[in-house]
């Protein structure tokens, strides 16, 4: 069973992304790929006439989420963090390639952990090669501080979830979050889940984009034949597509309320005030930004954005069957673990 | 059939007019028994088959021909004994006492064979296991658990897919549990393991949209009767446009394991012609934790109380 929670991933990044400097998308060691530079490339339409976002595409770099503390007040890391950042993604990227993971170094706390980002769980991290260092200390551009601006009941809220997370207790199949019981991690984190079945292919069609998402086999059809939004509530909402000029631009609304529902994180899940609001920009033959912009005031005093670089894979690059539910063994595991507990407990 | 293929075209006559965009193209219709339609193109000139399209029978009950029937789950009636002339000749069955609150709800559509011949080939032991499928609907039918429904079930589920076409990609996005497929009209390499909804590998031959279906694990039914098969099963299907509005939907069904020779299915799928239709979700998942994992806690979300 694959689900692995996006605050895992966002922590781990932030973990890593700490210790981590970047030397910009350009000089992007060795993952650049051919044809990715800007000069050579020219952007491609459909045969209808649409620019042309398809391929498979996956969030490769190594920026956190929200800003680490020690870049407190900075929007980009110096030449030497850079670097420092470089060599790190490189030794992780040996480790892993060596197989130093997992059984190797142990699961170990991330306090344990010889290298950072290393730790237990970080077996999620599938990279084979290093991931992308960019100077952006955060994902989030705005606000200017690069963290999310919970309200302070959401900001009380995200701190229990978090504690909850791993720990339970899992009296029911409620109490997992959703991502362990196999409905979605949440649309706000599906472009950039990265490492762990984050490959999203994206299909055009006449008046249509389509997203495959390979992580819970979540999909989005999003109409770009000038419709306006429909009243029906839904998980992933109620899409709208439109092209300004070459970039892509969805917006969102009419989202379900779940805010009932534990999520380790707690900006993914759907409420009835969410609004979402991205921007598909291709910047290169291999190379996307994804912009999203993030209102809820049920869970944000503001609107934040982040702007997210995310690369495409070369064209052999499939999306697998992600048969979670299907294969949700953990599920009824962890509900024995819990009765078995609650039996210790009463004894 | 042939009252269906009229059906069709009086209904393509009737529509032709309403002018949706997705289909501007469509420059004639058909309207003539015999006669070829000739499909609207799509930029690169490939056959358009983009649209949300639905099956409009009872397949899904039983692909092959059934009678109406109170509930899929039966059970006997108990023996009547007592008064002279009134024992029973012959043998009632009733709804299972897990269903029965669903009356007419829960009630079997009759439904022609979608079989040509209305034979499925079964091996003897391979019949002895539907039949035992069939008994045991309630425990086994993957649909019932929100599993990926696989092909060619996918297709006639009582609920619609829209296929979106691209150049050299094809994609299959289902309404019920958001299953997708992609098929590849270009190279592809192979599946790396056994899957709910198949590798499909498709190309053009006409008008027709042919596919390949092949790296199947063996949990998938063809319909809540129990028809079932094993992980070497090959569908061929093919998809053509009979007019703006119709597809005729064909699969060819092969499984050395499980049946003694290939054999097809046919049935033609509707164009949801609602305006602005939209595929919405159906992520059943939640609604079948309690189903599947209920019992399982320490407490019962359904009761609140303590499982025992």
């Amino acid at each position: 069973m694959n689900a692995r929670h996006p605050v895992v991933t966002l922590a781990l990044a932030a973990i890593v992304g700490a210790a981590i400097a970047t030397i910009g998308a350009q000089q992007s060691t060795t993952n650049a790929q051919p044809g990715s530079t800007a000069l050579s490339w020219k952007q491609a339409t459909t045969p209808w006439g649409d620019p042309d976002l398809q391929g498979v595409w996956r969030y490769e770099a190594a920026i956190p989420l929200e800003r680490p503390a020690r870049f407190e007040g900075r929007e980009s890391l110096t030449d030497e963090e850079v670097k420092e950042s470089q060599r790190l993604e490189d030794e992780q990227a040996r480790q892993r390639l060596a197989g130093a993971e997992g059984a190797a170094v142990g699961r170990r706390s991330v306090a344990e952990s010889p290298i950072r980002g290393n730790e237990y769980n970080s077996f999620w991290q599938d990279h084979g090669r290093p991931r992308q260092v960019f100077r952006q200390t955060s994902l989030i551009v705005d606000p200017k501080d690069g963290r999310l601006p919970y309200t302070p009941d959401a900001k009380k809220a995200e701190a229990r979830s978090s504690a909850r997370y791993g720990a339970g207790p899992y009296e029911s199949y409620l109490d997992p979050d959703t991502g362990e019981r196999c409905l979605t991690d949440g649309i706000t984190a599906l472009m950039w889940q990265g490492p762990n079945g984050g490959h999203n292919r994206i299909v055009q069609s006449p008046g249509y984009v389509t997203i495959l998402h390979e992580e819970y086999l979540d999909r989005r059809v999003i109409p770009t034949d000038g419709r306006s939004h429909g009243s029906i509530r839904q998980w992933f909402g109620d899409a709208v597509g439109k092209w300004e000029g070459s970039t892509f631009v969805v917006d969102t609304i009419n989202f379900i309320d779940r805010t009932n529902y534990e999520w380790a994180s707690i900006f993914t899940r759907p409420s009835e005030t969410l609004h979402i609001v991205e921007r598909f920009t291709r910047t290169g033959a291999d190379t996307m930004e994804y912009r999203i912009t993030v209102e809820d005031p049920t869970t944000f005093e503001k609107p934040w954005t982040a702007v997210i670089p995310i690369t495409r894979l070369n064209d052999g690059t499939q999306i697998y069957e992600y048969a979670c539910h299907e294969g949700n063994y953990a599920m009824t595991n962890l509900l024995a673990g819990g009765r078995a507990d609650a039996a210790k407990r009463s004894r | 059939m042939r009252s269906s293929v009229v059906g069709v075209v009086v209904a393509a006559v009737a529509v032709a007019t309403s002018a949706m965009w997705f289909f501007q193209t469509t420059t004639r219709s058909e309207s003539t028994r015999g006669q070829t339609f000739q499909a609207a193109r799509m930029a690169d000139g490939k056959p358009d088959l983009n649209g949300i399209w639905q099956a409009l029978n009872s397949a899904n009950f039983d692909i092959q021909a059934h009678a109406a029937r109170p509930a899929l789950a039966l059970t006997p009636a108990a023996p009547r004994s007592g008064a002279p002339g009134l024992v029973r000749a012959t043998h009632v069955e009733l709804p299972h006492p897990l269903v029965r609150p669903l009356g007419a709800v829960g009630g079997v559509p009759a439904g022609e064979s979608v079989v040509e011949g209305d034979e499925i080939p079964y091996q003897p032991w391979a019949a002895a296991k539907k039949k035992e499928n069939a008994e045991h609907w309630l425990e086994r039918d993957p649909e019932i658990k929100c599993y990926m429904p696989g092909v060619p079930r996918a297709t006639y589920m009582p609920y619609p897919f829209q296929i979106l076409q691209s150049t050299d990609k094809v994609v299959m996005a289902y309404e019920f549990a958001g299953a997708s497929r992609t098929i590849h009209l270009g190279k592809v390499s192979d599946s790396p393991a056994p899957t709910w909804m198949g590798w499909s590998r498709g190309r053009w031959e006409g008008d027709s949209l042919v596919v390949e279906v092949t790296d199947f694990n063996e949990e998938t039914w063809f319909d809540r009767a129990g028809n079932f098969h094993s992980d070497e099963l090959h569908v061929t299907e093919r998809y053509t446009p009979t007019s703006a509005d119709h597809l005729l939907y064909e699969a060819t069904i092969e499984d050395p394991k499980v049946f003694t020779r290939p054999w097809k299915i046919r049935m033609p799928l509707y164009r949801r012609l609602e305006s602005g239709k939209k595929l919405l979700e159906y992520k059943c998942v939640e609604f079948v934790e309690e189903l599947m994992y209920g019992h399982l806690g320490v407490i019962d979300p359904a009761t609140g109380q303590k499982n025992k």
